[in-house]
């Protein structure tokens, strides 16, 4: 995994702010005036969060009249949400104890 | 749920310490292999089945903490003893499959010790169909969980 998508995904969950934004964009597209609703934080701090997120690649805005309106990218958690990626370094991590039990155990001699 | 699907072929390569028969076994053996296989240590087993054999099944399938019941279902299509074993597999959340994979695992001895190739042809179905968009951020944030606990580890 390239370590720039890491870190992007890690600096904009850094934030209880940010992870609320992407949980509740998760669910749906929301405007910046119902993302600002449950956050108890003054509106150029909520500006400022989804301005992260969205150089951060996780979030995409579109402004309609004047409304903007913020959605998940639907790649924004590809590297970490993938089965795949997830099944391979569980394999990885599965293969590690094997080396280290084969490694503790005697060989049989039968063989 | 749209057809969204995923296919994908990863191969490990990993030398391993001691003879072909002594990898074998920890593939072979039932308890062995449980040692090394299972790394969800939080989850409890509610049905652990494995004849391994041609045609043989192995069945697991457990409840995590979250309630959810996860299975995985394989089948052995083909076991040459310290060469070799070809199996298929499907993994289940909650009765639903949401991947399905053939497996060849090969061992080859060196004078160093084992190499073993796994080598799975998978499919997956798009994560982001389905019961996860519905749950939104379920599976994004498991995996980071994941992530983050085997980056603290290292």
């Amino acid at each position: 995994m390239p370590q720039t998508n890491f870190d992007r995904i890690f600096h904009a969950l850094s934030d209880p702010y940010r992870r609320a934004f992407i949980e509740r964009l998760t669910k749906g597209p929301a405007t910046v005036k119902e993302l600002a609703a449950p956050a108890h934080v003054q509106l150029p701090a909520v500006l400022k969060h989804l301005r992260v997120l969205e150089e951060g690649g996780m979030v995409v805005s579109e402004k309609v009249g004047r409304v903007r309106t913020f959605r998940m990218r639907p790649d924004a958690f590809r590297n970490l949400a993938s089965w795949i990626d997830q099944r391979e370094r569980e394999m990885e991590a599965a293969f590690d104890r094997l080396e280290s039990l084969m490694a503790a155990t005697p060989e049989q001699k039968d063989h | 749920m749209s057809g969204a699907l995923d296919h994908r072929t990863f191969v490990i390569r990993r030398l391993l310490p001691g003879s072909p028969a002594h990898a074998f076994r920890f593939w072979s053996d039932h308890a062995l292999k449980r040692q090394w296989n299972s790394c969800h240590r939080d989850w409890d087993v509610l049905e652990d089945r494995f004849d391994f054999r041609d045609d043989g099944i192995e069945h697991l399938v457990w409840r995590t903490p979250e309630g959810v019941v996860q299975e995985m279902l394989a089948h052995f299509f083909e076991i040459a003893e310290r060469e070799r074993i070809v199996y298929a597999y499907t993994m289940r959340k909650d009765g639903r499959s949401f991947s399905s994979s053939l497996v060849t695992v090969e061992f080859e001895g060196k004078p160093s010790g084992t190499q073993m190739t796994f080598t799975e042809q998978a499919m997956f179905l798009d994560p982001r169909d389905g019961d996860i968009r519905e749950k939104g951020t379920g599976l994004g944030f498991d995996c980071l969980a994941e992530v983050i606990q085997a980056a603290l580890a290292n």
